[in-house]
């Protein structure tokens, strides 16, 4: 478990004088830019936020819509939960700025297909990176995917989730065939309750994609997984544990969706799955080599960060690889 | 005189009440009556959209949303649910939405396309969207 919290003199003096009141919490560590094929994520757990006076600190973050909309949420859980998950969209993005760009100063807005982006100010003598963001929260974890150049999407889904209805019930009503017969055979029911979760958490985000270009819905597109052989060959498998690489084919879409998006799907803090998907740069012909990188930071922002890459807090399931250091 | 009526309905149902105080509706509902269209059957019609605002859904429909809703949410008997409550601040994700959809497919008899349900955010919409395909059922 590699620590980030530095704490030189410097920054010590920063901190008294800047922050008052809470007297152990450290600035803000900036962190280099995700490569090209790269994909950070940040995630909370907001069960672990109990300090009130670091709660209010992060209010403070907040833009005053952000405050009106955390405080119509119903009751003081679902607030929390919505105060942090602002507050780690505007540390996070700070952070790549080199923290010249303070977390209180972002602006956001609403692109063509309505997902939230950066609006960037003008500054004299710096160009701001062409960042890309996108935050994803359950109950117990909230997550912030980044990149650079190409858009990202992240959705997290707790492993425990249980849905109310029959889970064969809910696929044959959502899902198309192929996925049905999928979870269909399998037998163990806490397994296909896992495989669903899965499922869905591809699906849900495949689908707000979709929305973008031309609102699917569910039925119309369906998951496979490839693995590839020894031999380098690449095969279906229903199997996600042995996939290597997730396919989205739409079935009155020509141009499937795989064709501009790389998906991924990993298991995060052993509570949560994960899927994430980033733009393809061009068509490639999806060699295993191909993958996303991950690189994955858990936060308490002004506290403590930790790179769990490469702990058990982070397990692939496919699509991905990991950067096992800094 | 119809837009007369509509405006006063509007004001009628941007007021927050609890599904208790559904009788003000009620009273708006008649009003309806005078302003509707008939059609050669003598049936109404109500197909009108400058209406939508006095076809508010039923009681019993509201107070049905409201129950699924709360089952499928797991909400505390006291926390505050009202048929303009948005199901994102009740901590309603995507999973959970859907979920209200099918448990309201089941409870009435309907279909609902995927293409409406994502304009389903409130009780009320939820409410209106499901008396309008009961209608359009029982007229099929």
């Amino acid at each position: 478990m590699l620590s980030l919290k530095k704490r030189g003199a410097l920054s010590m003096q920063i901190s008294n004088f800047a922050r008052g009141f809470f007297d152990s919490s450290s600035p803000l560590v900036p962190v280099a830019l995700p490569s090209q094929r790269e994909t950070h994520i940040w995630y909370i757990v907001p069960d672990e936020v109990q300090n009130t006076s670091l709660l209010n600190q992060y209010l403070k973050l907040l833009s005053s819509c952000e405050r009106e909309s955390m405080f119509r949420m119903s009751g003081d859980k679902l607030q929390k939960s919505s105060l942090l998950a602002r507050t780690l969209v505007r540390t996070t993005l700070s952070r790549y700025t080199n923290c010249q760009i303070t977390p209180r100063s972002f602006k956001f807005r609403k692109n063509t297909f309505g997902k939230p982006e950066i609006e960037w100010g003008h500054y004299e003598e710096w160009s701001p990176p062409a960042l890309h963001f996108n935050v994803s929260h359950t109950s117990s974890l909230i997550a912030c995917g980044v990149t650079v150049d190409k858009l990202v999407g992240v959705d997290v889904e707790e492993k425990q989730r249980k849905i109310k209805n029959d889970i064969l019930s809910f696929a044959r009503r959502y899902f198309s065939l192929h996925e049905v017969e999928h979870l269909h055979a399998i037998l163990d029911p806490e397994i296909q309750r896992q495989e669903f979760i899965k499922l869905w958490t591809l699906k849900a985000y495949v689908k707000a994609l979709g929305r973008g270009f031309s609102a699917a819905p569910f039925k119309t597109f369906t998951i496979r997984f490839r693995a590839t052989r020894s031999d380098g060959l690449q095969v279906p498998t229903d199997l996600i544990s042995e996939a290597s690489e997730i396919l989205v084919e739409a079935f009155d879409d020509p141009k499937s969706l795989s064709n501009n998006w790389q998906f991924g799907l990993l298991e995060l803090a052993n509570s949560h799955y994960a899927a994430i998907c980033m733009e393809k740069e061009n068509i490639l012909e999806g060699k295993g080599n191909d993958f996303m990188k991950l690189k994955v930071w858990k936060t308490l922002p002004f506290v403590e960060d930790e790179y769990v890459s490469g702990t058990n807090a982070v397990k692939i399931i496919c699509g991905l690889s990991q950067c096992l250091h800094l | 005189m119809a837009t007369v009526y509509a405006t006063s309905v509007k004001f009628a149902s941007s007021l927050k009440h609890s599904v208790g105080d559904y009788k003000l509706t009620g009273r708006t509902s008649t009003l309806r009556l005078v302003s509707m269209n008939w059609t050669k059957n003598g049936f109404p019609s109500l197909r009108s959209s400058r209406f939508r605002v006095c076809c508010a859904a039923k009681p019993e429909t509201v107070q049905k949303v409201c129950d699924i809703v709360r089952k499928q949410l797991a909400l505390s008997p006291e926390s505050a649910l009202t048929p303009e409550s948005k199901f994102s601040d009740l901590g309603a994700d995507s999973l959970d939405t859907v979920e209200i959809v099918m448990g309201l497919e089941e409870e009435f008899g309907i279909n609902v396309e995927e293409d409406s349900s994502q304009n389903i955010t409130t009780v009320q919409e939820a409410a209106d969207l499901i008396e309008k395909l009961v209608q359009k059922k029982s007229e099929a």
